[in-house]
């Protein structure tokens, strides 16, 4: 039994560590106040909005949670403690996520006196029909695998004539299962597809150094949306404060949707932001577009487990705009069919596929279709293409997808990472982007297909511009940065399961 | 700073007229105790645990239900629990009285308010009573103990345990104590376990009756992988408790020995326990025991006789601390010299200290509402004599002060009573 209202102010104050700061003295609290102790009568109406959404702190003391209570009991053993912001300032009750421990362990100090930074997670298990609740006031080591990043708005420099991508994010977790060649990342089990959303729009947000408040609309395309009513994307813009922020009324000034359309929920939106943003009457001025999946999958040996061996987790968000971008969108063109290749019926907790007819009828044929005519659309051949990134569900299809459309080995492979991460559905192509991002230099053409099943695909051309290089050192959580680390922490099989499951 | 009512006027110096004067004089007196067993009462409801203490107590001041001017009840979390949430009209219907009741959270609380009815003249004869049925809930309990003791703490993970873990580890670094002195603070913790289990095979009325050893604690400590076991911890427990307190008048007429409130005191501190500026013992316990000590005119070193609230064997041993028994930092040290040579209670600076001899909350059991009641219920009969086996001798009486320290929450609130009976 949850109470929705009450799960909600929580989530409002605890989703973003929100806080107040007295203006006249400069004490700080945790959770909005009014007035400040030591100041009194004075300080109303001097009171500042602070939040520790992108601050760092340091676990002072802690202590091992080995037996939790109920709503805590799937988290196995962790790492309780105080977290200290600003030199103890503040100080919050605080988890250690992402760290598995072992039962056995003896009561261990070691995280004492650690640098932590506070990550969007779900808070603890609830009835499966309530309302999933979620806190920031799970840390994360930083341990080099998730570093703290400061969270600076620019002031935009140069406005284009075609719309592009400003900025852009990806997030996976520090977790793997390898088994042979293939490598997937496994979300800890305080994550879902929504706060893989929330973390990706903030490293988009740290990136592209774009005002929170200047994001219009945001599109989260997802198909393991942990709800089947009830958008991802509200969840983003509050926790992200995207679009001004109303406080008399508790709303944010921004449109929120949650697209599905299988792998190319997210990819599809990339037209809308862009033509959102120059539509001189929208009053848009960027746009956020995010694909976000907890690839589902039944175990193997059920129907549908082929999948298990390739679902991965992740997120990728692109910010959209006319100003300081980084790839103009040169042209597009999508395809669509009714082939229903890879489905999950209402109810159901894991999708079923067609098996051999989810290749050539399906992806093959869609994502040929797709990339050709956009091609043929702007006169390109093979070689004006220094990049192409198709839909990556396995690593054989888009190898041979971008062997049949004439690309070579230096063009398709820095765009392919399924054997890195999975197979992250809705944020499969769109990570792939962003490798290819995170590596081309100015006026490169970078040409992205992906496709859904249902199905359809969607081609986009990109032209990098010269902002490109200036903004990649504002990003150290890149794609590389994930893929090789030392951090990255394997589980086996009955983990990856488990925590997959989550709470 | 805002300009408080309070400024310029130094405490205890604004002229007190004679009658205020004469009404502190007159602390209300207790007339008598009563209790159920703790531990797990499947098959009682709270309203039969009650009654059973509430007669005890009428019984034993020598009172009728129909004398009783007021009632105050204390229960943590009935509602929670039992989903009651008027106690009055239950025990409106058990005592057949319409007369005025309230509900507070705990006994002290309760015995706090109904001290201030009488000494402020409204009602003579009152009856204060306590009750907890944790084990309806068992299988819930400590998410809910959680969430009421904290729940910015409890959204975060934490669990009633935890927090004494960071306690005690906070009190480590603050007094840099670490090897063979960290062992002997280990000991000392598990000493009171074993004192308190020891305590309590003299009391008909405890939960845990069986002796430990220090055996028992660290294999406990050691199966958990932690500082704090089982054993280190106050179980879940149901039980009542109840006593009668009247105007000093009354007292007089009154057969048995009438025990005085000689002073209270009560203090608080914030819910979230992360934010509390100190992070190494309660605040609110050492303001409480100001307030009480300033009220009765005694001295700490006056008192040879507490019960300390050990929700934990590291509560007991930071109470000593912050009541100002024990130096900071130095309890542990006090305790363990007190167990090389154990004679039955702490030596602290060459005097007598006795804790818990009852069992403490650690074997007598802790069912919250009624807990305050039994410590009471303990030194009353201490102070009468009455306690049996368990009895204890002062320079060749018995005691005339006794002391009893309860807690709401982790720390929260803090409640000090100081009971003393009439030497004349």
């Amino acid at each position: 039994m949850s109470s929705q209202p009450i799960e909600r102010r929580v989530s409002y104050i605890g989703d973003r560590l929100r806080g107040s700061q007295c203006t006249i003295c400069g004490k700080e609290y945790f959770r909005g106040k009014n007035y400040c102790g030591v100041c009194g009568r004075k300080s109303f109406g001097k009171m500042k909005d602070i939040d520790f959404f992108y601050e760092q702190g340091t676990l002072e003391i802690s202590t091992v949670v080995k037996q939790p209570t109920n709503r805590f009991v799937k988290m196995g053993s962790y790492t309780y403690g105080i977290v200290a912001f600003h030199e103890g300032k503040t100080r919050v009750p605080g988890r250690l996520t992402d760290t598995l421990i072992d039962c056995e362990q003896q009561d261990i100090t070691c995280f004492d006196g650690k640098t932590v930074v506070p990550r969007f997670r779900r808070r603890y298990t609830v009835g499966e029909s309530d309302v999933i609740p979620t806190v920031s006031l799970a840390f994360s080591v930083e341990d080099g695998y998730y570093p703290h990043q400061k969270y600076e708005i620019h002031k935009p420099k140069k406005r284009y004539e075609n719309p592009g991508i400003v900025g852009y994010g990806v997030y996976t977790s520090k977790f793997r299962i390898k088994e042979g060649k293939m490598e997937r990342s496994v979300p800890f089990i305080d994550e879902d597809a929504v706060t893989a959303a929330v973390e990706a729009g903030k490293m988009a947000l740290i990136h592209s150094g774009v005002n929170n408040e200047l994001i219009g609309k945001i599109y989260v395309g997802s198909e393991s949306n942990p709800y089947a009513v009830n958008p991802i994307a509200s969840k983003v813009a509050q926790v992200l404060k995207l679009g001004k922020e109303e406080k008399t009324n508790f709303v944010q000034s921004i449109d929120a949707v949650d697209t599905e359309f299988a792998c190319k929920a997210a990819t599809s939106m990339f037209k809308d932001a862009s033509a959102l943003v120059c539509y001189p009457k929208s009053n848009i001025p960027f746009a956020m577009a995010i694909g976000a999946d907890n690839s589902q999958s039944a175990p193997r040996n059920a129907i549908g487990g082929e999948l298990d061996h390739f679902v991965g987790f992740g997120s990728a968000a692109f910010i959209f705009g006319m100003q300081d971008i980084i790839a103009e969108v040169e042209g597009w063109y999508s395809c669509t069919s009714d082939t229903p290749d890879f489905w999950r019926r209402d109810m159901q907790a894991y999708p079923r596929h067609g098996g051999r007819f989810t290749g050539k009828p399906a992806y093959f044929k869609h994502v040929q279709k797709a990339c050709k005519t956009l091609m043929e659309q702007l006169n390109l051949t093979v070689k004006d293409v220094d990049y192409f990134v198709p839909h990556q569900p396995n690593p054989s299809f888009p190898i041979r997808v971008a062997k049949q459309l004439g690309f070579n080995e230096e063009q398709y492979l820095p765009g392919i990472k399924v054997t890195k991460f999975g197979n992250t559905y809705s944020g499969a192509a769109p990570i792939g982007l962003a490798a290819v991002l995170d590596v081309a230099k100015p006026d490169q053409r970078i040409v992205l297909t992906s496709y859904g099943s249902g199905a359809g695909s969607d081609a986009y051309s990109f032209l990098t511009t010269k902002q490109i290089s200036e903004k990649r050192n504002r990003q150290k959580f890149t794609v590389n940065h994930q893929i090789e680390n030392e951090h990255l922490e394997y589980v086996d099989y009955h983990t990856y399961r488990r925590l997959k499951q989550g709470l | 700073m805002d300009k408080s009512l309070k400024d310029g006027i130094a405490k205890n110096t604004i002229p007190l007229s004679e009658d205020v004067e004469f009404m502190k004089s007159q602390s209300p007196a207790i007339l008598g105790v009563g209790r159920t067993k703790f531990g797990e009462h499947y098959e009682k409801d709270p309203e039969s645990l009650i009654d059973e203490a509430g007669l005890q107590a009428l019984d034993s001041a020598g009172v009728t239900r129909k004398d009783l001017d007021a009632c105050y009840l204390s229960d943590y979390f009935l509602q929670v629990t039992n989903k009651i949430g008027l106690e009055e009209g239950f025990f409106s219907e058990l005592l057949e009285l319409h007369v005025p009741m309230e509900k507070t959270r705990s006994f002290s609380s309760a015995l706090l308010n109904a001290c201030h009815a009488i000494q402020a003249g409204k009602y003579d004869i009152v009856l204060v009573g306590g009750m907890e049925k944790m084990t309806d809930r068992w299988d819930k309990i400590r998410d809910d103990l959680m969430l009421l003791e904290d729940p910015w703490s409890y959204y975060a993970g934490c669990t009633p345990e935890a927090n004494h873990d960071l306690l005690l580890k906070g009190y480590i670094n603050k007094h840099k104590i670490k090897g063979e002195q960290l062992k002997k603070l280990y000991n000392a913790l598990a000493q009171i376990s074993v004192k308190n289990h020891q305590n309590a095979t003299k009391n008909p009325f405890a939960q845990y009756t069986s002796p430990i050893t220090i055996d028992t604690v660290t294999k406990a400590r050691k199966s958990a992988c932690k500082s704090l076991g089982l054993f280190d911890f106050a179980p879940v427990s149901d039980g009542a408790s109840a006593l009668i307190l009247a105007n000093p008048k009354m007292a007089k007429k009154c057969s048995n020995i009438p025990i005085y409130v000689l002073g209270s005191g009560s203090a608080t501190d914030y819910i979230t326990f992360p934010a509390r500026e100190n992070r190494t013992g309660f605040t609110a316990n050492t303001l409480a025991m100001g307030d009480a000590l300033n009220q009765s005119k005694i001295e700490v070193k006056d008192i040879q006789l507490a019960e300390l609230y050990d929700q934990s064997t590291l509560l007991e041993m930071l109470s000593l601390e912050d009541l100002g028994f024990c130096e900071k930092g130095k309890a542990w040290l006090d305790i363990y010299k007190s167990y090389e040579d154990y004679k039955g209670f702490y030596e602290i600076g060459g005097k007598k200290l006795f804790v818990n001899l009852n069992g403490g909350l650690k074997a007598d059991g802790n069912p919250l509402g009624a807990t305050g009641g039994a410590q009471i219920f303990e030194i009353v009969k201490q102070l009468r004599g009455e306690a049996d086996n368990r009895q204890i001798e002062l320079n060749g009486e018995y005691p005339k002060l006794g002391l009893v320290s309860e807690l709401e929450g982790f720390g929260t609130k803090a409640y000090i009573h100081i009971l003393g009976r009439n030497t004349d």
